[in-house]
């Protein structure tokens, strides 16, 4: 922003301290494509085998089973918590409901508060709904954890749509349902779209609730086939394999990160993890 | 239609803004709401529109009693300050969506359409968005879509505020003419006393949740029943003195000025506020009063004069433009005394 | 006049509202009673039933019941009568045997197998094979030893059918006793855990971890936030986006690169290596490393939230103040500790205590990387309330245990959640629907 100063030495720290990222990333892609000498990082030749895994299940299991499994996860989260919270944080943003103070402050306490600590209370609530080791259950629950957060979010996208459209709308005969869908929702559009993005990828990010809630269930997802193939004990163990497959799960997020980042953006600075 | 408040209260809360308060806007008439802001003008708007929920009384739509009705149900046209245009929607949808709420067929609400643009000049400006459109052109859409449904009455709320003062002109003619061809009755709230006296037929005149007068613009502004209509009209504005009655004349510190003819019995003492139009002083009139010119403001067709009279007491004069009188001139101006516009301890006219 | 309550409100907040009581409310109340049991693996989730084994009859003794009584428990009958024979026809034992068992045999019974198969061999169809002739005589036996009962009433009819001499206290005392599902502990697990050493220990690792990985986060997220404001857009975006990748990369694959990174043949292991640097296993090797990978696996991907949210601060600053003060002479260090740190204390306090919470409960990355090792010098709270509770290798899961030092997060995190809501004000953000009908 301002041109007073020079730029390189921020830009030489900036690079230190950003080097074991950018290391790290970095030998994320190359050591998919290439083999090298033990003991040593530098790519000798190019390779393809490591993406064996992508055709040959016999290496680590299928992989497109828990992919369609992930996405099945992560999209009906999506359709779930963008129906309720759209609708609920247009009931607290713009409807009068009783309660609604209270709501909105149990809302943000839940939105600051961390649900893994949870974890327990939830496993014990599928035990007796018997949903435990069942997809289902766990999308709900992974839903059920995002909901505060969508709610809260929405109802800031809605906060800023300007009453007079409402007003507007009512006085040109229109039932508030009607203002809400024919109005309201056109105008969060965007809003829906980030939403919607940062929770498919915090979806088909999930790692612990699957590997918790479901350990015996015969699906997988990716989270949890990549914890199986990256176990040191199996027998077909190397970091450029793990890597691989690593890789292949992370790169619909990357792309949407690529796509997506400035919206992203917004959504991030409500805060999530740690 | 004839609308009518019949003691409208309105409270936020348990703060009371506006407490039995009554009025009635006659069929096809176009009044406005006058009174600065924070004086509860937007309030009785929202409340004929249903936007705010009554506390008491009624509030009729010619026999009708719309006060526990939804906005949905009242048949009433608002124009907001921003015009509330969506933004989704191109001009032609927009006009279109009071029509397609209400189930009509696709050819009625084109028909309609079109004939709503042709009255608001907007029949090239279908295809576009809100967005495309200059702040006048925006007008008119949020004028055709309120009317397009026919309603009862027609609101509007600052409708020129947001507009820039060539525009503000060219949009004063425009929303009257309109209103005249369609003949409906309307309400305008403004706090601007220019456009309530060149648009309106009536002007009530409101202050904390109080309706002072209700008059036409000319009667309002040669006859206010307070010290605060006085005031709010007319630019520039009246000179208040505050003196007393001395010997049937109004005296201010060592000053003596006249007072008008029905007030030469006042009892001696009594506290007055006097009030002198800039018009008043320095045309016509019986007495002349003495003083030393002390700010002069030309104001292109007329200029604008102070004459301090005495430590303190200033009269303001505005006259066609005059190259014979400069600042720091002594002039010897003419008071217009039958027009004075005298008030009491209470703000109330005399 | 109230504002009606609008049933579209109503109906458009219940789907919301019925996921929060599943998943929260729901949650937290059975944490909260859950705390105060024993349930584990072995008392199972949805109750027990009522079993007397060999074990509860030694502890019974000890507590002083009757040993005539536990002596008759203990017992084997064998008893032939209408239940007996029906369950041995449907056990298979061969028609015209059994027949003759219920000609000869019926309505006696044997204290001891020995007895029964006696009188058995007896009969003339008696099955040839001792083998067979034990399986045939099972089905007659009646004893209450490690035999499963569903109810109370049950387990009670049967001790006083084989042991009609005990009082209704004793076999009210039995019963209670044999239960095998969860039971009310009161405090119990509370002061067990105080008790424990390990608590104490655990109780400074999160600290410490909360502490060491809170400032690495606010401070890095400052520095960042900092440099790339005044950097040129397109060179702070590289780093802001580098910044960001941890955030958005799923935990397992993070896992696994910082796994590349310190193990043993790992990145810097071979780089250690080469300049004969002390080489190891880093992320299980030693304490000090062990902490140091935690802290920055953790710091990398916190940083970004505050760098982000001081990004959105400082352009929020008026760029007329920076130019003020460059025209004023200041130095770049002047710039940053007189204009732009100042106006940056209330994001920083929202970062702290935002991540403080976070940071508390956050055990995923721990578990996947050094799973609280070596021994158990990076376990932190939430770490060993979850491996109490839900994920350990002996299978045998402390539900209980796990569900109590969950609790005191869940108190904790209340509290702190409340008080930020108080503190920044986000109640304020609530104002009143203007339609009113």
């Amino acid at each position: 922003m301002s041109r007073n100063f020079a730029f390189w030495p921020i830009i030489l720290v900036l690079a230190l301290i950003t080097a074991p990222l950018a290391i790290m990333y970095l030998f994320l892609a190359i050591d998919t494509v290439t083999t090298s000498a033990p003991g040593s990082f530098w790519p000798t030749r190019f390779t393809l085998e490591h993406w064996r895994f992508l055709w040959d299940a016999k290496l680590t299991g299928d992989v497109w089973g828990p992919t369609a499994t992930t996405f099945i996860f992560a999209s009906t989260m999506v359709v779930i918590v963008l129906t309720v919270s759209s609708t609920a944080g247009y009931a607290i943003s713009r409807l009068n409901l009783p309660f609604r103070r209270l709501f909105l402050s149990g809302i943000l306490v839940m939105h600051a508060f961390p649900a893994v600590t949870l974890l327990i209370g939830v496993f014990l609530v599928l035990q007796f709904a018997g949903l435990y080791n069942t997809l289902i259950g766990v999308i709900l629950v992974k839903t059920g954890f995002s909901i505060p957060f969508g709610v809260w979010i929405m109802k800031g996208f809605y906060d800023q749509v300007p009453w007079e459209i409402e007003m507007a709308g009512v006085q040109d005969g229109a039932s508030r349902f009607t203002v809400w869908w024919r109005l309201i929702l056109p105008q969060v559009k965007p809003g829906l779209l980030s939403l919607g993005i940062f929770v498919f990828i915090d979806g088909w990010s999930e790692f612990m609730l699957p590997r918790i809630l479901a350990p015996s269930s015969n699906f997988d997802v990716l989270s949890t086939y990549l914890n199986r193939v990256s176990d040191p004990d199996t027998a077909q163990y190397n970091f450029n394999l793990v890597k691989s497959v690593g890789l292949f799960y992370t790169l619909p997020i990357l792309a949407l990160y690529a796509v997506f980042q400035n919206r992203l953006m917004n959504i991030f600075s409500g805060g999530t993890k740690g | 239609m004839q609308v009518t408040l019949k003691d409208f209260t309105k409270a936020f809360d348990d703060l009371v803004v506006i407490d039995k308060m009554n009025l009635t806007v006659k069929d096809g008439e176009m009044l406005a709401l006058l009174g600065p802001s924070g004086c509860g003008k937007s309030t009785t708007l929202f409340a004929i529109c249903g936007i705010h929920r009554i506390n008491g009384g009624q509030i009729l739509f010619g026999d009708r009693d719309v006060g526990e009705l939804p906005s949905q149900k009242r048949n009433v046209g608002v124009v907001f300050q921003n015009y509330a245009l969506y933004p989704h929607l191109t001009v032609f949808d927009n006009i279109a969506f009071p029509l397609s709420v209400r189930g009509d067929s696709e050819q009625a609400i084109d028909r309609d359409v079109r004939a709503m643009a042709a009255m608001t000049h907007i029949e090239d400006l279908l295809h576009r968005r809100p967005s495309q459109l200059s702040g006048g052109q925006q007008q008119r859409v949020a004028l055709a879509r309120a009317l397009v449904r026919k309603p009862d009455v027609l609101l509007l709320d600052e409708p020129l505020a947001n507009l820039d003062a060539k525009l503000r002109l060219e949009m004063r003619s425009e929303i009257r003419r309109i209103q005249l061809e369609t003949g409906i009755t309307a309400i305008l709230v403004t706090h601007d006393q220019v456009e309530a006296m060149s648009m309106c037929d009536r002007i009530a005149i409101m202050n904390k949740g109080e309706i002072l007068q209700v008059a036409t613009p000319t009667e309002m502004y040669r006859a206010p029943v307070s010290k605060f209509v006085a005031g709010f009209l007319g630019n520039p504005p009246i000179v208040m003195l505050e003196g007393r009655a001395e010997a049937g004349r109004f005296a201010i510190d060592s000053v003596s000025l006249p007072l008008p003819a029905r007030l030469a019995s006042t009892p001696e003492g009594t506290p007055i506020s006097l009030g002198i139009r800039p018009e008043h002083f320095g045309r016509e009139g019986a007495e002349a009063i003495s003083g030393v010119v002390s700010f002069v403001e030309p104001q292109g067709r007329e200029t604008l004069f102070d004459v301090t009279i005495a430590q303190g007491v200033v009269l303001r004069s505005i006259q066609p433009v005059r190259s014979d009188i400069a600042l720091g001139s002594s002039v010897s101006w003419v008071l217009d005394t039958e027009h004075l516009l005298p008030f009491d301890a209470n703000g109330q006219v005399l | 006049m109230r504002a009606r309550t609008s049933m579209l409100g109503m109906a458009f907040v219940t789907p919301a509202l019925l996921l929060l009581i599943a998943f929260f409310f729901m949650p937290v109340a059975l944490t909260t009673v859950f705390a105060f049991t024993n349930m584990s693996t072995a008392t199972g989730i949805t109750g027990g039933s009522y079993v007397v084994t060999g074990n509860l009859l030694r502890t019974l003794g000890e507590r002083g019941v009757e040993p005539a009584v536990l002596e008759v428990l203990e017992q084997r009958v064998f008893a032939v009568d209408p239940k007996t024979l029906a369950a041995a026809a449907s056990a298979g034992v061969e028609p015209q045997f059994l027949a003759e068992i219920e000609q000869q045999l019926l309505g006696q019974s044997f204290d001891t197998s020995r007895a029964f198969e006696a009188a058995l061999k007896k009969l003339p169809s008696r099955p040839t094979r001792t083998r067979d002739l034990k399986l045939a005589a099972e089905p007659f036996s009646r004893a209450i030893l490690n035999t499963r009962y569903n109810s109370r009433e049950e387990i009670g009819a049967a001790i006083t059918s084989l042991a009609p001499a005990a009082s209704a206290e004793t076999v009210g005392q039995i019963t209670e006793a044999s239960y095998t599902g969860w039971r009310w502990v009161e405090w119990r697990n509370f002061s067990t855990l105080l008790e424990k050493p390990e608590t104490l220990r655990i109780l400074g690792n999160t600290v410490f971890y909360v502490t060491a990985t809170l400032a690495f986060n606010v401070g890095v997220g400052l520095f960042l936030a900092i440099c790339i404001f005044y950097l040129p857009q397109k060179t702070g975006g590289v780093f802001s986006v580098l910044w960001l990748l941890p955030r958005i990369t799923p935990v397992v694959l993070y896992a696994v690169m910082w796994k590349w990174m310190t193990w043993e043949n790992g990145f810097i292991y071979n780089i250690a290596q080469s300049l004969g640097l002390p080489a190891f296993n880093y992320m299980k090797g030693s304490v000090p490393t062990a902490w140091t990978i935690i802290i920055l696996l953790n710091g990398f991907i916190g940083a970004s939230f505050g760098m982000i949210i001081f990004s959105g601060a400082l352009r929020a600053i008026p760029a007329q103040q920076l130019w003020a003060s460059e025209v004023d002479g200041a130095t770049r260090w002047q710039q940053i500790r007189r204009i732009i740190l100042p106006q940056l204390r209330w994001p920083i306090l929202f970062v702290t205590s935002y991540q403080t919470l976070s940071l508390l409960s956050s055990y995923e990355q721990i578990w996947l990387t050094t799973n609280g090792g070596p021994g158990s010098t990076t376990t932190v709270w939430a770490l060993e309330a979850f491996k109490a509770g839900l994920s350990n290798y002996t299978g045998n899961l402390e539900y209980a245990v796990g569900a109590a030092m969950a609790l005191v997060l869940v108190i904790v995190g209340i509290v702190l959640s409340v008080l930020y809501l108080r503190v920044f004000r986000f109640d304020e953000l609530v104002s009143k629907p203007k339609i009113e009908f």
